[in-house]
């Protein structure tokens, strides 16, 4: 695939050359956890953390796994419609007629958002843990959990990152591409699981959640943090999660390669 | 001459009835300078995004270099170099990082790249702002920047797309001595459309004019200016006298009120003729608004092949804008 690594190279001087959207970027997952991490403080009532959030000592370390997942969704997202701006500034038809694959003008994008989206995570895992009475992180977390934890993002991130790149393979209106991330991130986001446990769900919209792989995400990787050596069943549970995201991604970026090959246009 | 580009049939029709380019078949010598000459909406661009696997045809085919458009697509890419009529260089990178970035995508080997860098920044006369950002660069420079984009790969084929458009007269004047440099020392051939007949006229050893996405006629300059065979008068009255003047020098060569109003006629001897045509308006009391003597030049070619001005799409807005006409 001519041309992934340097479209690859390209796309991350853009991102660091461009500290607004590198911070911005860094800082919304921040706010996310300080603010709404410290939005259902249930200790004051006398009530156990562990009981309502499934096993999680608070519920920052509970949110994380969502947290986490939802920075996989956003930077897939973008990723996937920035080839609009590339299309609008005319920069897309000099990728089109250089001789290498068309694929890789949209999997470069994917390839960049990977690095991007270690960095993020590193950086949340390094406020959460610094923020007073913050992450908990189990003693029992080694590397396999944090390889499980990496994955479970960067597939959510395969998964809408080629949604999108699908979407924009023809499009030329930017403001139509936000319009749908704006349409379909909130139901992605409020029924799955990134955010609150399936019990204090409403029984429709738990079973709705169930199918949502933003839940696979946010709950695989919640069970390794939170319990860090996991029991038969969590393993089976984060089993069936990865699988699940595994064929997804793989099908996903499948059809990401078929339709960018035929389809892209100027 | 062997042919660097051969191209048969070639139709691109868009949203099932629009015609963009038109069953064209033509032959380009290699090493050539070849021109495609035509108004906005002629064809030329969508034709250019065809043979650079941009767009893919209707129907029809080219070779180029030997290499079949419908079957060696990404070979094509490989041995062609291409300079867009839109800026497709990035804004956030530099000079340098621009050329180095199309060079890995071409596959240049490192070394090779770095020294083929250089030599065409200097060329173009952008090595001393190399490593400034495009975003500060102006038209000018953005333009050369891409003109060399193109040559990156040294390409077998260069095309040029409209490569002055939008830029001044000085700017265009620069770069048309950059593109001649191109032309003496790579010795390629290029393919250059424009809308700009002098852009044309100095820089192409043969030329096609494009109209509604056909091909009009073809040769050089010279021969076309010759195929006209005569002197050009154009004349504009003050009042509705255009029909009679027309009836009454229907022997020339060939009379016609024009789209703008003007009247052209094509005579074998303006000496002869234009006195007689001053008695006329004169014993007629018709006075003449302006009144013009030309030898063929590669306009009046334009005219006599399309029946329009090559700007009348420019003179039709201004003159609905209220702007005076020079």
């Amino acid at each position: 695939m001519g041309g992934l690594i340097p479209l690859t190279i390209r796309d991350l001087k853009r991102w660091y050359r461009n500290p607004v959207s590198a911070i911005v970027g860094v800082i919304q997952p921040i706010f996310w956890i300080v603010l709404f991490g410290s939005a259902f403080d249930i200790a004051k009532f006398g009530v156990r953390s562990a009981f309502f959030f499934e096993g999680a000592p608070d519920y920052i370390t509970y949110l994380m796994g969502g947290i986490l997942t939802i920075i996989g969704l956003f930077t897939g997202m973008f990723s996937g419609v920035n080839i609009i701006w590339d299309r609008r500034l005319g920069i897309l038809q000099r990728f089109l007629i250089a001789p290498i694959n068309r694929s890789s003008i949209v999997f470069s994008r994917i390839l960049s958002s990977v690095v991007r989206i270690l960095v993020q995570v590193v950086i949340l895992f390094v406020v959460g843990l610094l923020i007073p009475d913050g992450l908990k992180i189990a003693k029992g977390f080694d590397i396999m959990d944090a390889v499980i934890l990496v994955s479970a993002v960067l597939m959510i991130s395969f998964i809408f990152s080629s949604l999108f790149s699908i979407i924009a393979v023809r499009m030329t209106k930017m403001e139509s591409v936000f319009g749908i991330v704006n349409l379909i991130n909130l139901p992605l986001m409020f029924a799955s699981y990134a955010m609150f446990p399936p019990d204090l769900m409403a029984n429709w919209l738990s079973n709705v959640a169930k199918y949502n792989p933003i839940s696979w995400s946010a709950q695989s990787v919640r069970l390794v943090i939170i319990n860090g050596s996991l029991s038969a069943s969590q393993a089976h549970s984060v089993l069936m999660y990865m699988t699940g995201l595994l064929v997804l991604s793989v099908f996903m970026l499948l059809l990401t390669y078929i339709l960018s090959e035929r389809e892209i246009r100027e | 001459m062997d042919n660097s580009i051969e191209i048969e049939n070639l139709t691109k029709i868009y949203g099932g009835n629009i015609k963009a380019v038109d069953n064209v078949t033509l032959k380009i010598g290699r090493g050539q300078v070849y021109g495609l000459l035509g108004q906005n909406g002629a064809g030329k661009t969508t034709l250019i995004k065809m043979l650079t696997g941009i767009l893919k045809p209707t129907s029809g085919t080219a070779k180029i270099a030997g290499f079949d458009l419908n079957k060696d697509a990404l070979k094509i890419r490989q041995i062609t170099g291409v300079v867009p009529q839109d800026f497709t260089t990035d804004a956030d990178l530099s000079g340098y990082e621009n050329l180095k970035l199309v060079a890995d995508l071409y596959g240049v080997p490192k070394k090779e790249a770095e020294e083929r860098i250089e030599t065409l920044l200097n060329m173009v006369d952008l090595y001393d702002v190399k490593n400034r950002r495009v975003s500060a660069y102006s038209g000018g420079m953005r333009k050369r920047l891409e003109l060399i984009c193109g040559l990156i790969n040294t390409p077998e084929v260069l095309f040029l797309d409209e490569p002055t458009l939008g830029l001044d007269v000085t700017t265009r004047s620069n770069l048309w001595k950059y593109i001649k440099s191109i032309r003496d020392e790579f010795k390629i051939t290029i393919i250059l459309t424009s809308h700009y007949l002098d852009e044309v006229d100095a820089l192409s050893d043969r030329l096609s004019i494009m109209d509604h996405g056909k091909i009009i006629v073809s040769g050089t300059s010279d021969e076309l200016k010759k195929s006209l065979k005569g002197d050009i008068i154009t004349l504009r009255v003050k009042n509705d006298s255009e029909e009679k003047i027309v009836e009454n020098f229907k022997d020339a060569i060939e009379v016609k009120k024009m789209e703008m109003g003007d009247i052209r006629m094509k005579v074998n001897n303006s000496d002869v003729v234009l006195p007689e045509l001053m008695k006329y308006l004169a014993s007629n009391n018709i006075s003449p608004e302006s009144i013009s003597i030309r030898k063929p030049s590669l306009d009046e070619v334009f005219i006599e092949y399309t029946g329009k001005h090559i700007d009348s799409e420019q003179k039709d807005y201004a003159k609905m804008m209220g702007f005076k006409q020079r």
